[in-house]
């Protein structure tokens, strides 16, 4: 593939060790954002994160970290999107569990 | 203290119906469970029509109004996933087979009364192929009524209205369904209605009731009350309690089942983070420009790990240097627990005037050394003074010969 645009770039102004920088992701809304500075923020290493969706009309977020110690910011994002995508496949395993476990009403689903 | 971010989730189904699924779900956390929502709403794809071609139309509607009405009928997108493109991702130019369903409506009243258009009227015209050609890969996969306004012709479900006409008015015309998410229009959407509730009685005062006298006469709790205990009258708040029990109730407009939409919202989920996953892998582009000041603290950064242009050695990115992201290898890739220094490994650490005794004393660096797990953890070693030899390929390029036992490694791009 040619020139594709990025998914996420690191904005100016981050620290050259990245222990602080600005995620800007694109084509993501809140739905990605609020759930991944959630997890983010879960780490005890990081000392400040949070999101924006600058403005409604442009289809990116942008992501801050901050750590402590100068940790790297881009090692706890990875580390949050591995725990969140953890996450889903847990809610998923308990879906499937609970739907095992009661009785009800079964019918065919066409898919 | 235990608290519930010690638990595991649990889902609890409270009902479960051909249309719609009522759960609990408990132990998350609230961005979680409303990222969970607005996915179910807004980003599981489905079929609608999204292009209408009137032929005839003497109704007392106009066409718009009726190819409006027509976007909004439901249809059974089964395994949509599979059995049909996104026209923007299709070889052809605006709509075949592979991408698009085409749908029929041709009524004319001839009684002396009223009559009901309905979505029983719609008629999916089958996908043709011409003599010998077998059915694409995309065509096998749809269900028997895949495309047909949901529940057609059954007794027990009413039809959608389109329109009504009298004797002598006649409506015909042609549709094409498209394959789309509810992002960019609500037909699309897979649900009718999402509940979604937390905290039955306010007691995180996450909302304030407007009321004359008495908030508790004038707003009865819900259902999902009682589930949670009501508040003693002399409970005090507490502003450190976090919601954790999220009420569901999924209510699908029958193009997909509820179970399809729930495992389609979660997988949906995970495709986004694997997507932004993907994105860091192939390389984070790190800002141009910035004040002079900057560009020189940066200014090693760019000439070394992990932008992406600087071609040696950006983590993932440069296969040449074997080591992939996720690769053991050592080497270059940044989650590479092993040395090298990760990010650093071009990093003007080493850099630094070719001096290969710098760096391979340093453990964390040594190729294949001390499992270094996070690489972000030495800036010293990784990010160390920008040498103003960095530039000169020669200079290093020797060193990795003698500091970096492995010639692929040293083949990898050190040299670029």
């Amino acid at each position: 593939m040619a020139e594709t645009s990025p998914k996420i770039k690191i904005m100016a102004g981050a620290a050259p060790d990245l222990s602080a920088a600005t995620f800007q992701i694109f084509d993501e809304s809140h739905t990605i954002g609020n759930a991944l500075r959630w997890m983010i923020m879960k780490n005890p290493k990081v000392e400040f994160c949070g999101y924006s969706v600058p403005h409604p009309s442009e289809n990116l977020i942008q992501l801050r970290i901050q750590m402590y110690d100068g940790l790297s910011s881009l090692n706890a994002l990875l580390e949050a999107l591995t725990n969140l995508d953890a996450v889903c496949e847990t809610v998923e395993h308990k879906y499937h569990a609970s739907l095992a476990t009661n009785d009800y009403e079964r019918w065919e689903e066409r898919s | 203290m235990q608290t519930y971010e010690d638990n595991e989730p649990i889902v609890r189904i409270r009902d479960y119906k051909p249309d719609r699924v009522d759960f609990v779900l408990e132990n998350v956390d609230l961005a979680f469970a409303n990222s969970f929502r607005r996915v179910v709403q807004a980003d599981i794809p489905t079929i609608a029509v999204d292009m209408v071609e009137v032929e005839a139309n003497t109704t007392v509607l106009p066409d718009e109004f009726i190819a409006h009405r027509i976007g909004m009928v439901p249809l059974v997108s089964a395994n949509c996933d599979e059995g049909i493109r996104y026209t923007r991702d299709c070889l052809c130019l605006s709509g075949c087979q592979y991408c698009s369903i085409e749908l029929r409506l041709d009524v004319s009243c001839n009684d002396n009364r009223t009559m009901d258009v309905t979505s029983n009227h719609l008629e999916v015209i089958p996908p043709t192929y011409t003599d010998g050609e077998t059915p694409g890969d995309e065509l096998t996969k749809r269900g028997e009524d895949f495309g047909q306004p949901v529940g057609k012709n059954k007794a027990d479900v009413p039809p959608v209205l389109i329109c009504k006409i009298r004797k002598g008015q006649e409506l015909k015309l042609r549709c094409v369904a498209k394959k789309g998410i509810a992002k960019e229009h609500a037909k699309w959407s897979p649900c009718s209605a999402v509940a979604f509730e937390y905290d039955p009685y306010n007691k995180l005062r996450h909302t304030t009731y407007w009321h004359e006298t008495d908030p508790r006469t004038e707003w009865p709790v819900g259902e999902n009350a009682k589930e949670e205990e009501a508040p003693r009258d002399d409970e005090v708040f507490d502003f450190n309690a976090k919601p954790r029990k999220f009420y569901f109730d999924v209510e699908t407009d029958g193009s997909l089942g509820p179970q399809e939409v729930i495992m389609k919202g979660l997988a949906e989920l995970q495709t986004k983070l694997a997507n932004l996953i993907l994105g860091l892998k192939e390389g984070v582009d790190l800002p141009t420009g910035g004040d002079a000041a900057e560009a020189g603290v940066n200014g090693h950064v760019s000439a070394g790990g992990w932008a992406p242009q600087a071609g040696g050695g950006g983590w993932g990115q440069n296969a040449a240097s074997g080591a992939g992201y996720a690769s053991p290898a050592g080497g270059g890739g940044w989650s590479t627990s092993g040395g090298s220094g990760g990010w650093g490994t071009t990093s003007p650490a080493q850099n630094t005037g070719g001096n290969t005794g710098a760096w391979t004393t340093s453990p964390a660096q040594n190729a294949g050394g001390a499992p270094n797990t996070t690489w972000g953890t030495s800036p010293a070693q990784a990010w160390g003074a920008s040498s103003p030899n960095a530039g000169s390929g020669s200079g290093w390029g020797t060193s990795t010969q003698q500091g970096w036992g492995s010639p692929t490694q040293q083949a990898s791009g050190w040299n670029l």
